[in-house]
Formats: C-alpha cells, structure tokens, sequence
C-alpha cells in the first residue's frame, strides 16, 4: 500500500462515521429483515445482523447497494410481509443512501470511474483506417476480445503479451500495406467475366457450378454443399473488389415474387469450408444487374445460389461434381437465378493512393521521396510529430518523441532509406500505450481526452482533424460546442460504426448464428431470413436514432423495415411490399406486431434454437431493455431442463418458481416480459400452442408484473409499460453511458440518470435526444 | 469480418506465423533441453474440453467402484478400461453462469459477488510457468473452431488458441524457409526495439496517471517484458531444426466435429512423442456433424435436446463419437509407452447442455500412474470440488502445491 498520509486520514474519517450509519439502519433493519436475515436464517445467504457497514471494502458496500436497491424497488420486504410504512423506508434509505454515495464519490474522484482501457479490435481496425487510410482486414492479427458485455468495457479488458504481439504484428501489416500503396502504386485487376465461363468446366465432370442455358448462367436451389461455385473468379491476390452480376433474375420466383439467394466467398472446399457473406439477393421476374463490394483473399472464388429453406432442392450430384441431364428443374418448378456474367474489378473503398500518400508523407512530394530530401532528420522530425500528434491524440512534444526520433535516425543512417526510416518510427508510435489506450487523469476529461472519448464512441475511431483544432484551442468542452460536435459526428456516415457495433452488441445480434433451429420443425427458417431479420434491426434503430423517435418504439411503433420474407414471416398479410426492392420502410397498425421486441432477431438471440424459455428472454428484456440487472441463478440451483415433446408447458415446469420464495424474489421481475413473449416460438412466429397436435400445450401469455399488474398477453404487458417510459428511458441511457465511456454504471450515477431521463423527456425520449443528454453528463465528460 | 487461411507466404504471413511461434520459452532457461538428458521423469498434461458438455445418463454409470457396469458410452473403452476412471459427481465450487463459464473450465476460478470478473491461472499455464521452459512450445493452447480457449495467463487474460490444425503442425515439425528465418530476426529485433520505448513510456504514464490505473499499467509492463523474453528465444529457436516426424496427418471432414478434434489429437500426440511441449489444452467448439452418419441437425441444436428422443439418438452418435477419438489417443499413448506420464482428461464446463447447468461436469481421466478401472462417484446433489483433481495433478507433475483455486485437498480414490 502507498497511500499518501492524507488519504489514510480521510479513510479513518470515514471509518468513525460508519458506525454511526449502521446504528441509524438499526430500527428498520429489525423490523422487517432480521426474521429472514440473521445469523440463524441466513436467508438467500445474507446475515444483516452481523453486517458491518465497511466503506473501505467494495465487496460490503456492494451488498449495502443491494439492499438500497431492493428495498427501494419494493423487493424487500417481500409480498408477504408486513409492507413497512412510506415514512419509515423513506427515512431508511435516506440514511443508507448518502453514505453509500460519499464514499463511492470519494473513490472515483481519486480514482476515476472508468479505468484506463485499450483499443478493443474493432476500435484499432478504424483508428488504422483513418490513421493510414488502408482498408484491409487486421482482425486475424489480434486477440479476440472477451465476450461479457460491452467489448471495450475496462474491467473486463485483457492485457497479455499475445496482445501487444498482436497490435506488433497488425502494425507491421497495415504499414506494409499503406507504405506500398504509397510508393508502389496501386494493384489492378478487372475482368469481365461471359455467362458461359462461369458455368465452364473445369477438367472432368461439373465441380458444383452453375448451369449454362441459351446464353445465362442459372445457379438452381440444390441441397449439394458448395454448390454455385463459380470456380473461374478466384482472384490473385487478397483485396477488395467489386463484382458487377448482370440481369439478375427468377426462374420460378415464389409466392412473393422472389427467388432469394445468397452470394459468398471463400474456396468452398470441404476441406476449408468456410464463407463469407457478400450479400442476399433478391431476383425477381425483372432483371436487374446489380453491384457489391467484398473482402476476397488471394485464390477465394464467389458462390451463388438460391437459400430459401421451404423450397424443394434438387439433389444435383454426390461428392464434388454435379450434372444436370435429365433434371428438367424449370419444367418441374425449382428455383433459379439466372444471370448474364459478371466484372470483378479491385477497389479500394478506404482512401485514394493519393490521400495514403498524403497521410503519410503530408506535402513531400513523391519525386522528392525518390531522390533526395534537403534536411531527411528535420523531415522525420516533423512528420514523426505530426502522426503522433493524431495517433496519441494529443498534440505530442519533441521531448516525448526523442526515442522515435532516435529509431528514425538510426534506421536512417542503416539504410540511407528515408521511407523506411520513417515507417520504423510509425510502427513504434502504432505499438505505444498513448495510442493503444485510452488513458485519461482523474476527474473532468480536458478537452483532448474529451475529443477521444466522443470520437471512439460515435466513430469508432481517431479524433478527426476538426476535433482536434477544437481541442487545441479549449473550446469543445463548451456545452454548445460540444451538442453541435455530436450532432456533426452522429450526421456523418461515420456514425454507422456505432450504431452498428452499439446495436449488435447491446441487443446480441452478434449471437444471432449462435443456435441453428432445427430444420425440421422450422423449415421456413434459412439465410435470408436470418440476414433480413438482423438487417431489419439495424435499420430500425438507425432510424429512431437519426429522427430521434422515442424510447416507446421498443414496444410499439407504426413503422419498421421490411421486405417480402419477413412480412411473410410476421403473417402482415395485407402490406404492399415490393418484391426485390430491399428493406422497405413501411407503415405499420400499431395492432399488428410491431416495435423492437417482437422482431424476429430479438426473439431468435433470446431463444435456444429448439425452444423458447421465459427466463432467457425475461432475463435479456430486463438486463437490455427495462435496466433491472438480474444476478445468476444461485450454484445450487438446477436450471428447468426444457422439454420440447410439447404435453407439458414451460410455465408448469416454473410453477415452483413463483411457490419457493428465495426463487421468486428474482423470479417476479425475470419471468412476466418472458411469459408475456411465450406467443412468439424460436424463430419469432406467432403462436398458440406449443405443437401442432391436439394434445399440444396451449401458450399462456398472461402474468403480473413486479407490482402486481395483470395482464392478458404482450400487448397487455407492452401498454404497462407504454405508461412507464422513463424506465425505459433510463435503461437505454445506462447501455449508451456504458458503451461510451467503457466504464460501469455506478450506484452514485442515479441522480445523473435521474436528469437524463428528465431532460429528454421533452421529446419524449427520443433516441438522439437522449444520446445528447449522456454526453452532456458529468459521467460521459469525467474520466 | 473473418478471415480463413492463406496459402502464399506473404510478407503479412510470415509476419501472423511470428506471432504463432511466439509460445516459445525464454533463452536463458532454454539450455536443459539440448543438455544430457535429465533424470527427472519427464510429466505431461492434456486436457480436452467439450463447449457441449455429455449427456449425463448415458455416460455415468449405475454403480461405482472398480466393478462397474459400464455405461452406455465406456461400452467402446473397455479395452482400456483399467487405464482411465470416470469421475461423476464433481464441479467447480461457485462456478456458474452456463456457456460462459468456459473460462474456468481449467482454472476453476468462482464467479464472486461484488468484484470484477477476473479470472486466475488455468492447470495448463501454471504447469507450463514452472515446466514448460524445457520444451520448444512451453505449452500449447488449441481449439477446434474457434480463437477462445479455457487458458488462461497469471494475470487473467485468455490464451488465444491456434484453430488450424495445418498451421499447428507447420508450427511444430516443418521448418521454415531461409527466408523467413531472416525475416523473423528482423521482426524479433525490431520488435525489441520498439519495446523497449514503449517500457519508457509505461513508465513514465505510471507517474502520470491516478492510482487506480496503476493495476493496468503493471499489466503493460509484464506484457512488454513478457513479449520481450518471447522475441528473444524466438530468434534464438529460429536456428534449431524442428523434429522431423513425416507426413502431416491427414485433413479431417469439416462437417464432422469430432474427426476435426481427432486431427488435433493425432498432431498432439507427435507433439508429446517429439517432446516439442508437455502441456496441451484442446477446446472442442465445433458445430457441423452433419457427415456423421445418422446425424443431420447441427450439434448445438442437438446439445438442446428438450428430452425428445429423436434428438438425444442423434446427440449420442456425436458424444461417443468424441470420446472413442479421445479414447483412441490414449491407446496411442499407451501403445508408445507415454500414458504413465501422461494425464489426460476429458471434461466439459457443462453437466447438462440442455439447461446450461455447471454442476455435475463430465469427467473422463486418464494416464499419469493414478490408480485407474473405477468409477469415482460423488454425490450428484451436492457435488465434491473437481479442482481437487486439479491439485492432484500439479502435485503428480512434481509441484509442491498445496491447493488450486477452491480445492479442499487432494482428490480421494486416486491413489
């Protein structure tokens, strides 16, 4: 320990005062908790007799903070207990209240409430994008990161040696990568590819590609694994391209008009089986040439070929060739997709050769680089000083860079090369805690560590040039200022990283491949709907942020995004939608299934892929959506196993839950939304009982909440809390503080929650509104 | 976006593959194993993980002791039956949380209320702290399918586990090229002088910053000296030929989990028969088995079975298919003389996949000279602590442990 002497002084402050709290708890303490936990009972594994009141140990102060909170939420004392009068609880909670606050402010004002953090992969991916403006992948450089929450969050952060081997190695590529661009020029590829080539064949037999038919190439719905190679596109080297398919079009397009199918990429062997997604397609009657960018690694081919799941497949062939004589598929109404060759050409989404030139080299001309540089150290200086400055994202002093200068000379002087001195010195300013961290004093963020914390949270990536100059002069840290900065940066195209990352990670739409359903029983479940089902998620959120629509389309809404699969899915059988436009903003009767929860997505990542349970989804809508953290299950405690023979329900198998009541104090918040969402199975059907049988269980959608509302179904549950959208509101608030900052919500966060929700309530918690408000904050703007 | 395998040797590969062999021990304790061949028995630790857990009541079996009846899986092992024990009844005091407790499959480390969720040293790391200096590879971290593994450094960060079984046995018996030798040297002494600022720079931020970032800057400053001593008996091994044990075992069907888990296996077993490292973990996180025969759902979907019956027929085909692979590998360990020396495991962090429940972990153990031929079984109720197996282990290796994570001694019945 090396605690200053006026820290230890204020501990032993807090020390005698402590036993003063825990005798003004006393009277209420007695009254109504010792009966369950005292030494004897121990109830739910808690003695409060005996529990001292501790500020100096976080693990007692924890278990206060749990108290306060359960008490105040009318947990404790349960239902069945004398209710202790509003006065005595008010009192009660007021004294425990302000020490718990003091002594956590104490700490985090010494401390800081978010911990040093690093760069999360996805994080350094974009810095490097825009530091160097390179575009290739660097994710198989680095670890990955730990799954709990939030990817950035500092305390579940990871630092070993693999990481910083890791960030080594991925430097090392992208400097290659953006250095050649620099000097060598650009790699060229573009080929223009006949319907016939890319059905050829390749030596004996059809290795699974598509059929040749009167000039187009057709790609049938066939259940042969890798079938649709195209084995003419592989490409020679790694890069992005864009591939150009001509006339894309349906033979036999289904009920809704469309034949869906999906293109990927990778070698499609089985002895290296695995595909990248490059996008769904949508053929319809009407051909339409159509465009996508995509990731190819050196020797990768694409793939093509009609997915839907409740369409017949044709059986084209065993083991790796296919033949198609005798077939007659259009005849006997298999799904095609046709189409009349395709370009590949190789793209470089990121940046043009001359903006990397530029971010590396600033105004050095590329002449200059070739031949000679009047004053090279001077120069290395200079630009060594200006990447870092952007790179550690505070202006970097000469004193600081002394050891890249140093590196920079001595690689110079090894070489004569002034390149590839300098890129020594970019991969060592790429490799140091001042870029790879987020690193801030304790108390208000100054106005560089400001600028960092908005960038990473709505960019994902580096300050931008106009972050910076504002940092410089001192001024974003104005209110005013900083609206406007958030307002520019959510705007820019940029912000689709966050949205993205924040949106994928805060509902699991990262999980969504997590479980396969069974094929059997869920036969209309296949890629596209996979894919548009977390598309339309996406899409949903993007929109309530940008028009700042409120927190109450979580539950209910007049719009979402759709096309032909999932209105089918959702049974909207009324609405236009056209076939092979996309996802479609439509309008929706609030009647009719709508709002966030009931999306096929959220109702897939909170079911096991078999079957559904009230506690998973109750657990996730009340961690995710309603802000209440429910703790694991005791380890003693057996979990319901599910039974999917479907004579019994899952609400006979809980009965016991709501009966034993160390089980039902968490029991009475987790299973009311599950219940409630019981009437959408695993893939987000609409249901009524659990099978098809008549001796099938029938779904009961009804229940109580916490305070004991009833109510009949979903719809019933949603109007409750349709009426209660601060709460709402406050959990999304908590989830955007805590992806922003990285750091956890805290007990002494309430009050500023509390003006959060205040504050946006003005346009009835919009999304950006509230957005806005976090920022604003002391929690978003203090380290 | 993810990226599978590449086949030209890139500057970027040679670069990735750096960072593979980067599991090397440091120079300075690297001289035992080109000295005279030591005295000490040389002790070995393999621990096989399942993400899927096995169906209880076909693997335990009805009765215990020596002259149980075996279950419906150990029908294929009694072969082998007096070199393995099957322990029922057994978890990881405190550990709960479902698929997420896979981390402390092998470190044991209990979730705790009130503090962060770090997690502690797994068997593996700690065996390879104290003897994995004396092998190529202080130990080896490998998954199936995936990047995770149940590894887990002193400091609480996951090892990140190599999922190819080609690069594995490239890393292990085939030796680089000219070229990349040169390169790696160049990428090992460059990298020593970046570190080298960026210590400075730790060091001088330590100043800097409040007390509670204190903890994160130490974590840099081991991860720097760390990374350091690796880069430096990287260039050093870099100059050793790797033993020569012919071809590459063949490539496995992809669509079949557990032949994909047997190339692993067959590449350890060179691995332990070449003394390239002593201590191994594999993680089994595959889903296809749809090329097993009489199987056609994916195994996650199956591992929920909902007690229909249909699915558990099909869950068993892939359950005993994975064990008769393990079981397989300690036949080859016994055949070449290495299973007295050699413990192997075979568990899983869940007891019932279909509940997500962590009580009652399947455990299959083998090798190592422990008394064998029994069943070992506690109570399903209320479960005796597995990392009692695992201090039975570090003291088998020759350690003077006296507890690992929640043990409460050693474990009974082994001896």
């Amino acid at each position: 320990m090396r605690f200053p002497f006026s820290i230890l002084s204020v501990f032993l402050l807090t020390i005698t005062a402590s036993a003063d709290v825990r005798s003004n708890l006393e009277p209420f303490l007695e009254q109504h908790c010792y009966d369950c936990h005292d030494d004897f009972d121990n109830e739910g594994d808690l003695n409060l007799l005996d529990l001292k009141f501790d500020p100096n140990d976080p693990r007692n102060l924890a278990i206060w903070k749990d108290v306060f909170v359960r008490v105040e939420d009318g947990e404790m004392p349960p239902k069945k207990k004398k209710r202790p009068e509003a006065g005595a609880m008010a009192a009660f909670l007021k004294s425990l209240e302000k020490p718990l606050m003091d002594t956590e402010l104490e700490d985090l004002k010494k401390n800081g409430r978010v911990h040093s953090r690093r760069l999360t992969r996805e994080e350094y991916q974009y810095s490097m994008e825009d530091l160097l403006g390179i575009d290739i992948p660097l994710d198989d450089y680095l670890t990955a990161e730990s799954s709990e929450g939030f990817d950035n969050k500092a305390e579940a952060q990871q630092l070993s040696h693999f990481h910083l081997n890791g960030y080594l190695s991925a430097a090392g590529a992208a400097l290659d990568e953006a250095f050649s661009r620099a000097l060598e020029g650009d790699e060229k590829f573009n080929k223009v590819y006949s319907a016939g080539t890319l059905a050829a064949k390749r030596g004996r037999g059809n290795p699974r590609g598509p059929q040749f038919i009167e000039g187009k190439t057709i790609a049938w719905r066939s259940s042969v694994l890798f079938y649709g190679r195209m084995a003419r596109t592989a490409v020679p080297k790694d890069g992005w391209y864009r591939v150009t398919v001509n006339n894309l079009q349906a033979i036999n397009p289904g009920p809704d008009g469309v034949v869906w199918g999906r293109i990927q990429t990778g070698y499609g062997l089985s002895s290296d089986p695995l595909l990248d997604d490059v996008s769904l397609i949508e053929a319809t009657a009407e051909p339409q040439t159509k465009t996508f960018l995509t990731w190819m690694k050196e020797d990768h081919i694409l793939l093509l070929s009609p997915v839907e799941g409740a369409r017949k497949a044709a059986r084209l062939g065993n083991g790796g060739s296919v033949r198609y004589n005798g077939w007659e598929l259009r005849e006997k109404g298999y799904d095609g997709i046709s189409f009349t060759g395709m370009t590949i050409e190789r793209v470089y989404p990121h940046a043009t050769r001359v903006e990397v030139r530029e971010k590396l080299f600033d105004n050095l001309a590329e002449k200059k680089l070739r031949t000679e540089i009047g004053d090279p150290k001077k120069e290395l200086r200079r630009l060594i000083k200006r990447f870092a400055s952007i790179a550690f994202r505070r202006p970097a002093q000469d004193s600081d860079l002394a050891p890249y200068f140093a590196l920079a000379n001595a690689q110079l002087k090894k070489t004569g090369n002034f390149p590839s001195a300098l890129k020594v010195a970019y991969h060592a300013v790429l490799s140091s805690p001042h870029f790879l961290t987020l690193i801030e004093k304790p108390g208000k963020l100054d106005d560089h560590a400001l600028a960092s914390r908005l960038s990473y949270f709505l960019w994902k990536s580096v300050p931008d040039w106009r972050l910076r100059k504002l940092a410089r002069e001192g001024t974003l840290s104005d209110p005013a200022v900083l609206r406007s900065e958030t307002a520019r940066l959510l705007a820019h195209p940029k912000s689709e990283r966050f949205i993205k990352s924040f949106t994928d990670q805060w509902l699991e739409l990262r999980e969504i491949d997590f479980t396969q359903p069974d094929p059997k029983r869920f036969r209309d479940f296949d890629p596209a709907l996979q894919i548009s089902m977390v598309e339309e998620t996406r899409a949903f959120i993007t929109e309530l942020i940008k028009k700042d629509l409120s927190v109450k389309n979580f539950l209910k809404s007049d719009f979402s995004f759709l096309n032909t699969r999932l209105k089918n899915h959702y049974g909207l059988t009324n609405l236009w939608i056209k076939p092979g436009g996309g996802l479609q903003k439509v309008k929706l009767k609030p009647k009719q299934r709508s709002g966030l929860l009931t999306q096929g997505s959220i109702l897939k990542v909170t079911a096991d892929g078999s079957a559904t349970s009230p506690i998973l989804r109750g657990v996730w809508i009340n961690e995710r959506i309603l802000g209440h953290h429910i703790p694991p299950p005791p380890p003693n405690i057996p979990a319901v196993e599910p039974d999917i023979r479907g004579a019994v329900s899952i609400r006979d198998q809980l009965a016991k839950h709501s009966t034993q009541t160390s089980c039902a104090s968490c029991h009475v918040k987790i299973d009311p939304p599950g219940f409630a969402l019981e009437s959408y199975d695993p893939i987000g059907n609409y249901r009524v009982s659990y099978g098809v049988k008549k001796t099938s269980a029938k779904v009961d959608p009804s229940g109580e909440t916490t305070d004991g509302t009833a109510f009949d179904d979903y719809e019933g549950w949603r109007n409750i809390y349709l009426d209660r959208s601060e709460i709402l509101a406050r959990a999304f608030a908590k989830q955007v503080l805590e992806f922003s900052t990285g750091g956890e919500i805290h007990f002494s966060d309430r009050v500023v929650l509390d003006r959060i929700v205040l504050e946006s309530g003005k346009t009835d918690h919009g999304l950006k509104s509230i957005i806005q408000s976090c920022v604003s904050s002391p929690i978003f703007q203090t380290k | 976006m993810h990226i599978s395998t590449g086949k030209s040797l890139s500057r970027r590969t040679v670069l990735k593959q750096a960072g593979i062999a980067l599991g090397l021990p440091f120079l300075d304790a690297m001289n035992p194993a080109f000295g005279a061949s030591t005295p000490l028995r040389k002790k070995r630790f393999v621990g096989v993980s399942l993400s899927l857990g096995l169906h209880n009541p076909f693997l335990v079996p009805k009765d215990s002791g020596a002259s149980y009846t075996p279950s419906q899986y150990l029908k294929s092992l009694q072969d082998i039956r007096d070199s393995f024990t099957v322990i029922s009844g057994t978890s990881h005091p405190g550990v709960k949380g479902g698929h997420t407790s896979e981390s402390s499959i092998f470190s044991a480390c209990p979730h705790e209320k009130g503090s962060s969720n770090k997690n502690t040293i797994s068997l593996d790391q700690l065996m390879a702290k104290h003897q994995g200096h004396e092998t190529r590879f202080p130990s080896l971290v490998m998954n199936t399918a995936q990047e995770s593994s149940p590894s887990y450094t002193e400091s609480g960060s996951m090892v990140p586990a190599m999922n190819d079984p080609r690069k594995l046995f490239a890393s292990l018996f085939i030796d680089d090229t000219a070229e990349a030798k040169k390169r790696q040297k160049e990428i090992a002494r460059g990298g020593q002088s970046i570190m080298d600022i960026v210590r400075a720079e730790a060091k001088q931020l330590e100043r800097e910053v409040g007390p509670g970032d204190r903890d994160k800057l130490d974590e840099w400053f081991t991860s720097v000296r760390e990374l350091e001593q690796r880069l430096e008996a990287n260039e050093a091994w870099a100059n050793k030929p790797k033993p020569k044990v012919g071809k590459m075992p063949t490539l496995p069907d992809r669509d079949s989990a557990p032949d994909i888990a047997r190339a692993f296996l067959d590449t350890m077993f060179l691995a332990l028969q070449s003394d390239s490292t002593r201590f191994m973990t594999l993680h089994c996180t595959g889903n296809s088995v749809r090329s097993l025969e009489g199987v056609d759902e994916s195994y996650h979907s199956l591992s929920h079975h909902g007690r229909s019956e249909e699915k558990l027929g099909q869950l068993a085909i892939v359950e005993q298919a994975t064990i008769d692979r393990w079981a397989d590998f300690l036949r080859k360990l016994k055949e070449a003389e290495l299973l007295d020396d050699t413990m192997v495991m075979l568990t899983s962090n869940l007891g019932n996949a279909s509940s997500h429940d962590n009580r009652n972990m399947p455990v299959l153990f083998g090798g190592g000279g422990f008394k064998h031929g029994q069943h070992l079984a506690f109570s399903q109720t209320n479960n005796y602590p597995l990392p009692n197996l695992y201090l039975s282990m570090l003291q088998n290796i020759g350690m003077e442990a006296e507890a690992f994570a929640t043990s409460s001694g050693t474990m009974k019945g082994l001896v």
